[in-house]
């Protein structure tokens, strides 16, 4: 009979195992092993990647867990004078699944004991909770973790007898199995020889694992550093932590038999006990919770009635043809809706949604779920699928199997919590949690803590963490070997070469498990019947043990509830508009086509403007010209990695513009691509060119789709290539029209946009614009009550709105809420809304300080500095401090400057007594200089990070003339193709993944923004003062071309301003 | 009343070149940290001019031309201060150690009362001359103020060059010149001050009192004191030495004797410059040689001490130079040396006394001569105090020296105690084994081959991956027909077929046996 490794941990087990669950599988896989068991420590974390390596590879997967428990001892550990004498630790229980029922006690007993822990990963099962759970799982006695370890090892043969004769009460004595581990190690011998008799004594079957920790070798490295991790410990100092030797890898059979030559029997009944192990994945026993409906009702027929209710509301109004595809449509998805069982799918989110509603939560379906007319009708997307002809099959197909991906967005914040809440409520405590999310290790986090064990100090790893990019753009450069020469580290060195390598190697590993931002699943019954669930650290969250991903695998389904900072702004808005202009708004009635929003989109004024603001939408704006709703949906989207890099975006802009006549690659196709002027840019669009140009169905579409996807398998795209290919032959596509259609396909099957929520997203944009256009002051209000959102920091948000003639009013004590506000003012009999900055935006105050603030001012105007910190005790000095900093004090007093402020608060704020309060200050002004206009505008953007003062360039701006340097508003009347000079405040660098390594820079004076190209040369060249300097002038050749506006870089210096302390918003 | 400053710029810079004058002029920069994070510590105004700023790596730095690199050596800091404290006794009694550097470690100031000792030395021009003078002697170059009170003094060291005499009632208008930063004024009181735009000691000391203390209370006042130039801390003067001590770090292991007395003669120069200052003469002279380790893991330093005695008491550096000479060519260190110590004993007879209730033990400096006796005797690197390291590898213990407070058995109650006993050979015992089958069959030490009767193995170990002297190592305990008696337990009679336990070991990195001890 076959070995079968059945203790294997995986880095699942959180810094206590150095593989993926991937790797031990193929390295399984390699040493022909017919089944391989992962036991990862109190949990299933790896699991489902597990199951799904082994599928693929055909081997089975075992599933199983090391369960932290009490009443059985602590490990043994080094004794207290030895430096490094860890805590004390439970011992381990290893289990094994045996059956369906034995994974359902395993994840409840996980759950029990997870949910009840104080502390991350502290929890232990008692025997209570084992005994009630024990059924249908097989119980290994353990290597060094186990129980029969620390009781040899801590009490002798006796009490290692009797913990074992409890294991046999616990579990039974068929299910009891004496683990031997042999990593070399004498102690650890002595234990298994006195193991061999206890097991002889109790006629308890033996069975031998390697106790494996990694799949190879060399992966022990990084189970030292790991080990080091763990315990905030050195390599250096960590002794008798780290590993002994490097025999903790996976065997093959050979060699374990070997290991046991003498001990043939626990070689062989590894193989009986996985035949025993019937149980995998695969019969997970998920079910979709059902909706509760009124006796007589079933939940088809409720939700039938649902959609036709909001099917009425949605198209009763609309044209006839129009109304009746919609109907034929809805009638088709709610057959397919019922032939597939999702009735009770669709019924819940229609239940958050309607829940949403009543709490005037504003809330938005976008993803594929935009292309059902179902989805529309229950109210849960805002785009008509049937107007806009979207693909029902890329939400939902019959033969893919899958539940359909439905994301709700709401606002970020408070709002989307109650909605979590909610689903919480509705579903218990068991029934509903949030989707993890793998924090696995990236270039920075890797940095430090490998650096950190290796022994290198606080100072050179922050020194490190600042030049390691965490972005999606990797060039030649962005190496460790790169950023190791930027910060002064010798390669040649040994322990340097190691901690290089070492960075390499532990990327992507599992660091600690996070909760996903908004995926919720939930179950019929118990979810903790499928996966164990913990607590979140956010209270009163549960989250369960696997990722989306790992979810989606495993068939759960799960619902986004995503917070967007614009559906933030946007329902704030709504409050904002009808008290201070009023006038009503309704984001679902606003005018469709507006001129002037469309003129100032052409001329991508967009700062502040959702999914249309960036650097790169503004150079594609005024190309594409939009000029109705579907160029935004078009403008959306095309600015995306995937046509991006499926160069499309060049055609679709030279076509768009007329330079270029539209053409098809194929005849057959001009139905599908002619929205989009011959150039697919859509997900959609991509299905159904494989629908039409190679026969696929909807559903082997979308499959083709996923296949391109995240996660890609050659294999899987080779065969589905031949199939396209041959599908295309039978119709006639030449052999060139075919490679372009696959470069096509899959180039932006990754990156692209489902058309369904371009048009959601586009008409979120759209709202923003309209409101940006029309009610300045309410949309700069909610955009700065809802930050951090969006491309550009608040200071840049409140420059663009000044440059559009908003009056931006300074932090003022007498004035300011804690959030930004409206003030009017009159002019020439016209009601002038303005801008006040809110206390948020003072660095280092309390919310509850500002609101006392407020509530006192309101019931009594403040005298004097001594009145406020008399009736606000809350107000702590530096808080004070700042606000004298940033002139919000100065209307305390005639002639009151920032420093007289200063001045009094140093006083105020440090009471002498209650003898000395009489005695008034002997001063009446103070002895200290006014702040001059630099010193200013560093205080604001040190104690507001805004100022509403004069731009910082407007000081140097004489001084720059005279050296030629343009202004950002001159640019445009520059020609094409002159050596320009510019200069301004960086307020956006960009290295994006499809530039190739070009930077884009974004740099803002008192006119404007002026963009700049830098060439990855010249970046390496000037690549510190371009990531360190806050004002840089720029020297080059001005591109205007269809008025996009640029200039390429030859040269790059810094401007000598005074330290003001602005903000940059990077993406790298 | 008036009171002196020296401080010493660059300090730890200084307290390298003090000792190597061929340095004087040079851009030098002092190294800190263990490779690979080797840091620049400190610089002198030569290196700042080449661009060299302390903090910068190793590295960054090392493709500037003309600079001398030079290692921090905390010893070296603290002999240098003890010689500019040196300095100051030659005028005054009453000396004051200045404050030491947050997080640096070393003392750059000390401040004397001058009281009444113009009628000793002449004016105060002359003493500020006279202090420069004799710090020049012990190789510093530092800045000397005199001021009417402690801190101004130290003010106007710190922010003036060269000599500065600051007349008395003028201190508020010259120490009103200088930054804020003069004054050594906390972080957090300068930010203050600068936010209310206040930079020179003049602006600050221009606020009004009562002012300054409602605003930043009795410390503010402190400071604000300062600014005006006035102080009203009183000396806290230091006792004078017992012994005095010059130690330097060699830039690279020496061997021979001959650099090695070059580098003592340095040192006793300065020795008897120090003790000259104060009109001592040598009494004893112990000189402690560290010297390379043999084991790289091993963190303590061998040391060589050696100790003459002098019958007349004296202060001529070249007879103790051939003392020395004499007794390290009879007595010579047995691996390179990596750093010297002197350390002389005045000839007065010592008066501190011993504590009143400590318990009767050896006196520690006898017992440093007796182990050094013994040591000469056993051997180097034979006498000490073992203790466990934390680690899987080999040989995982340290000699430490012996001191009285180890003695103490700290192993907790109730702990178990080895089943088994090993006796090592050191060094272990170069072997052959071999093998068949994977069963280690004969054994081969010291010409005896021995047929494998019994083992158990093969334990592994394998560690120190990260470092430069990674190890890895596969041992079984074997039993063998005992070997020669050499390699036999210590009072036990074996005939020629009594059989025995060992341990033996293969270097996995040298690939190489060896038999590593036997079990009792």
């Amino acid at each position: 009979m076959k070995y079968v490794e059945l203790h294997t941990a995986s880095a699942f087990s959180f810094l206590e195992g150095a593989s993926r669950p991937e790797d031990l599988v193929s390295r399984a896989k390699e040493l022909e092993m017919p089944a391989i068991a992962l036991v990862d420590r109190d949990g299933v974390y790896g699991a489902p990647r597990f199951h799904m390596a082994a599928k693929t590879v055909g081997i089975r997967a075992h599933v199983g867990a090391e369960i932290s428990v009490e009443g059985f001892g602590s490990r043994s550990k080094l004794p207290d004078w030895m430096p490094n004498s860890s805590s004390l630790r439970p011992v381990r229980l290893t289990l094994l699944v045996e059956s369906r029922l034995g994974y359902r006690n395993l994840c409840r007993l996980i759950t029990r004991y997870k949910l009840r822990e104080q502390e991350k990963g502290t929890g232990t099962a008692t025997l209570e909770e084992i005994a009630e759970h024990a059924e249908g799982l097989v119980c290994l006695t353990g290597g060094e973790e186990g129980v029969l370890a620390a009781s040899l090892s801590n009490h002798g043969y006796d009490e290692a007898r009797k913990n074992v004769e409890r294991l046999i009460s616990l579990f039974g004595r068929k299910n009891v199995y004496v683990e031997l581990q042999r990593h070399c190690d004498s102690e650890e011998e002595r234990r298994t020889q006195a193991a061999v008799r206890l097991a002889e004594t109790l006629s308890l079957p033996l069975l031998a694992t390697n106790g494996v920790r990694y799949a190879t070798a060399a992966e022990r490295e990084l189970l030292d550093v790991f080990t080091c991790i763990r315990n905030h410990a050195k390599l250096e100092t960590a002794g008798r932590l780290l590993e002994r030797n490097d025999e903790r890898l996976l065997r093959s059979g050979e060699e374990m038999r070997q290991l046991f030559w003498d001990l043939p029997e626990a070689i062989h009944n590894t193989g009986e006990v996985s035949s025993r192990l019937k149980y995998t994945l695969a019969e997970l026993g998920y079910e979709f919770p059902r909706y509760p409906v009124a006796e007589g009702e079933t939940m088809d027929s409720f939700l039938r009635k649902r959609t036709e209710e909001g099917f009425q509301n949605r198209y009763g109004g609309k044209q006839e043809e129009l109304f009746e595809r919609a109907r034929k449509q809805v009638q088709r998805e709610l057959a397919l809706i019922e032939k597939l069982k999702l009735a009770g799918y669709f019924l819940i989110v229609w239940d958050i949604i309607r829940f949403c509603r009543e709490q005037k939560i504003l809330v938005q379906g976008r993803g594929s779920a935009a292309n059902s007319a179902v989805c529309y009708s229950l109210g849960i997307t805002a785009v008509d699928p049937v107007g806009m002809e979207l693909l029902f099959e890329r939400f939902l197909s019959e033969e893919r199997g899958e539940w359909p991906d439905i994301d709700l967005d709401l606002p970020s914040g408070d709002q989307r919590e109650k909605a979590i809440q909610y689903v919480y409520q509705r579903y218990g405590q068991l029934g509903a949690a949030m989707t993890a999310n793998v924090i696995t290790y990236r270039d920075r986090s890797a940095a430090r803590e490998v650096g950190k064990a290796l022994g290198f100090d606080q100072e050179t790893l922050d020194q490190l963490a600042s030049v390691v990019d965490s972005g999606e753009w990797r060039g030649p450069s962005d190496n460790f070997e790169n950023h190791f020469q930027q910060v002064g580290f010798d390669l040649n060195h040994p322990r340097i070469r190691k901690y290089w390598e070492l960075c390499e190697r532990i990327q992507d590993l599992p660091r600690h498990l996070g909760q996903h931002s908004g995926g919720m699943v939930v179950c019929q019954g118990q979810l903790d019947a499928v996966v164990p669930l913990e607590p979140a650290t956010m209270p009163g969250r549960v989250v369960v043990q696997w990722d989306k991903d790992d979810c989606a695998d495993m068939g759960i389904v799960k619902v986004d509830l995503l917070g967007l900072g614009m559906m933030a702004v946007l329902e704030e808005c709504l409050e904002l508009i009808p008290r201070h202009y009023n006038t009503p708004v309704d984001l679902a009635q606003l005018p469709p086509d507006d001129l002037p929003v469309y003129k100032t989109l052409r001329k991508a004024d967009t700062v502040g403007m959702f999914q249309v603001e960036s650097r790169a939408q503004m150079a594609s704006l005024p190309r594409n010209a939009p000029k109705k709703f579907y160029d935004l949906v078009v403008q959306v989207a095309i600015i995306r990695p995937g046509p991006i890099v499926g160069k499309m975006m060049h055609p679709y802009m030279r076509r768009r513009q007329g330079k270029e006549s539209v053409r098809y690659a194929h005849p057959s196709l001009e139905p599908i691509l002619k929205r989009t002027l011959g150039v697919p840019l859509f997900q959609e669009q991509l299905l159904r060119m494989a629908m039409v140009a190679a026969n696929f169905t909807g559903g082997e579409a979308e499959d083709l789709r996923r296949a391109m996807g995240f996660k890609r398998s050659e294999e899987r795209m080779k065969k589905i290539e031949a199939k396209l290919r041959s599908g295309m032959t039978q119709n006639g596509f030449r052999s060139e029209t075919q490679d372009e259609i696959i470069t096509q396909i899959s180039s932006f099957a990754r990156y692209g946009f489902p058309e369904s929520h371009a048009a959601s997203f586009a008409l979120i944009a759209y709202a923003s614009a309209y409101l940006k256009e029309y009610y300045l002051a309410a949309f700069t209000a909610a955009l700065l009550n809802n930050q951090p959102m969006g491309f550009y920091s608040p200071a840049v948000l409140i420059q663009d709105a000044r440059l559009h003639g908003l009056r931006v009013r300074p932090i003022d004590v007498l004035q300011s809420e804690w959030n930004c506000t409206i003030e009017h003012a009159t002019k020439d009999g016209k009601d002038v809304p303005s801008l006040r900055i809110g206390f948020r935006y003072v660095r280092g105050m309390r919310q509850a300080a500002a609101e006392k603030i407020v509530s006192e001012r309101q019931k009594r105007p403040f005298e004097g500095i001594e009145d406020v910190t008399r009736r606000v005790p809350e107000v702590q000095k530096a808080e004070l401090v700042t606000l004298s900093e940033i002139g919000a004090l100065n209307p305390l007093g005639k002639e009151m400057h920032r420093r007289s402020a200063l001045w009094q608060v140093e006083r105020a704020a440090r009471p002498g007594g209650p003898l000395l309060d009489t005695i008034p200050e002997q001063l009446e002004l103070s002895p200290l200089k006014q702040m001059t206009d630099e010193e200013r505008l560093v205080a604001d953007f040190h104690g507001a990070g805004l100022s509403t003062g004069p731009h910082p360039m407007s000081y140097c701006r004489e001084a720059l003339s005279k050296q030629q340097v343009k202004r950002a508003s001159d640019l445009a009347g520059l020609p094409d193709g002159q050596y320009t000079r510019v200069a301004g405040c960086v307020i956006a660098r960009q290295r994006p993944g499809t530039a190739k390594g070009f930077v884009f820079l974004s740099l803002e004076d008192e006119t404007g923004i002026s963009n700049i190209i830098v060439n990855p040369d010249l970046y390496e060249k000037y690549r510190k003062v371009i990531n360190g300097e806050k004002f840089l002038r720029v020297e080059g050749v001005l591109q205007n071309q269809d008025n996009v506006i640029s200039i390429k870089a030859s040269r790059v210096l810094p401007v000598a301003i005074r330290s003001v302390e602005t903000e940059s918003h990077d993406f790298h | 009343m008036a009171f002196a400053c020296l401080f010493v710029s660059d300090f730890p810079v200084q307290a390298v070149v003090r000792l190597e004058p061929e340095l004087r002029g040079k851009p030098v920069a002092i190294l800190s940290g263990a490779a690979p994070l080797t840091k620049v510590f400190a610089v002198n105004q030569e290196a700042r001019v080449l661009g060299v700023e302390a903090g910068m790596t190793k590295v960054q730095v090392e493709s500037l031309k003309g600079i001398t690199w030079k290692w921090r050596s905390a010893s070296q800091e603290a002999t240098a201060h003890a010689a500019l404290l040196d300095c100051a006794w030659t005028i005054s009694p009453r000396v004051e150690d200045g404050e030491r550097r947050e997080k640096q470690g070393f003392s750059d100031t000390v401040v004397l009362d001058l009281s009444g000792c113009e009628k000793l030395f002449g004016s105060t021009d002359k003493i500020t001359h006279d202090l420069k003078r004799v710090a020049a002697e012990v190789g510093f170059a530092v800045n000397v103020a005199v001021a009417g009170n402690p801190q101004a003094a130290v003010c106007a060291a710190h922010g003036f060059a060269g000599v500065t005499v600051i007349p008395t009632g003028e201190e508020g208008f010259r120490i009103g010149k200088l930054p804020l930063e003069a004054l050594r004024v906390p972080v957090e009181f300068i930010e203050t001050l600068r936010r209310w735009g206040i930079h020179t000691c003049a602006e600050f000391s221009a606020l009004p009192e009562v002012a300054v203390v409602e605003r930043l209370g009795q410390e503010g006042l402190h400071w604000w004191r300062l600014a005006q130039g006035r102080g009203h801390h009183s000396l806290i003067a230091r006792d004078f030495p017992t012994t005095f001590e010059e130690h330097m770090d060699l830039d690279s292991p020496v061997e021979l004797l001959e650099p090695l007395l070059f580098v003592l003669n340095r040192l006793l120069e300065q020795l008897c410059s120090r003790l000259r200052m104060h009109i001592l003469s040598i009494g004893e002279i112990k000189v402690t040689l560290a010297l390379e380790p043999r084991d790289s893991r091993s963190k303590e330093p061998v040391l060589h001490i050696r100790t003459l005695r002098l019958p007349v008491p004296g202060l001529d550096s070249k007879l103790f130079l051939k003392l020395l000479q004499l007794d390290l060519e009879a007595h010579p260190p047995s691996l390179p040396v990596v750093s010297v110590r002197i350390l002389t004993i005045p000839a007065r007879a010592r008066s501190r006394q011993l504590g009143l209730f400590l318990p009767l033990s050896p006196d520690p400096e006898r017992l440093e001569v007796t182990l050094a006796k013994i040591q000469n005797t056993v051997g180097e690197n034979r006498v000490g105090a073992p203790v466990l390291l934390d680690t899987h590898g080999p040989n995982s213990f340290r000699q430490n020296r012996f001191v009285l407070a180890e003695m103490q058995d700290k192993r907790g109650k109730g702990e178990k105690r080895a089943t088994a006993a090993m006796r090592i050979y050191r060094p272990p015992l170069p072997a052959t084994v071999e093998f068949k089958e994977g069963a280690p069959t004969f054994l081969d030490c010291e010409g005896a081959r021995r047929q494998i009767l019994a083992f158990a193995g093969p334990w592994k170990r394998k560690g120190d991956w990260w470092s430069e002297t990674p190890w890895a190592r596969e041992e079984w305990d074997v039993t063998v027909r005992a070997l020669r008696p050499k390699v036999q337990a210590e009072n036990a009679y074996r005939s020629e077929n009594e059989m025995a336990l060992y341990r033996v070991y293969k270097d996995l990195r040298a690939k190489r046996w060896f038999v590593e001890g036997i079990y009792d």
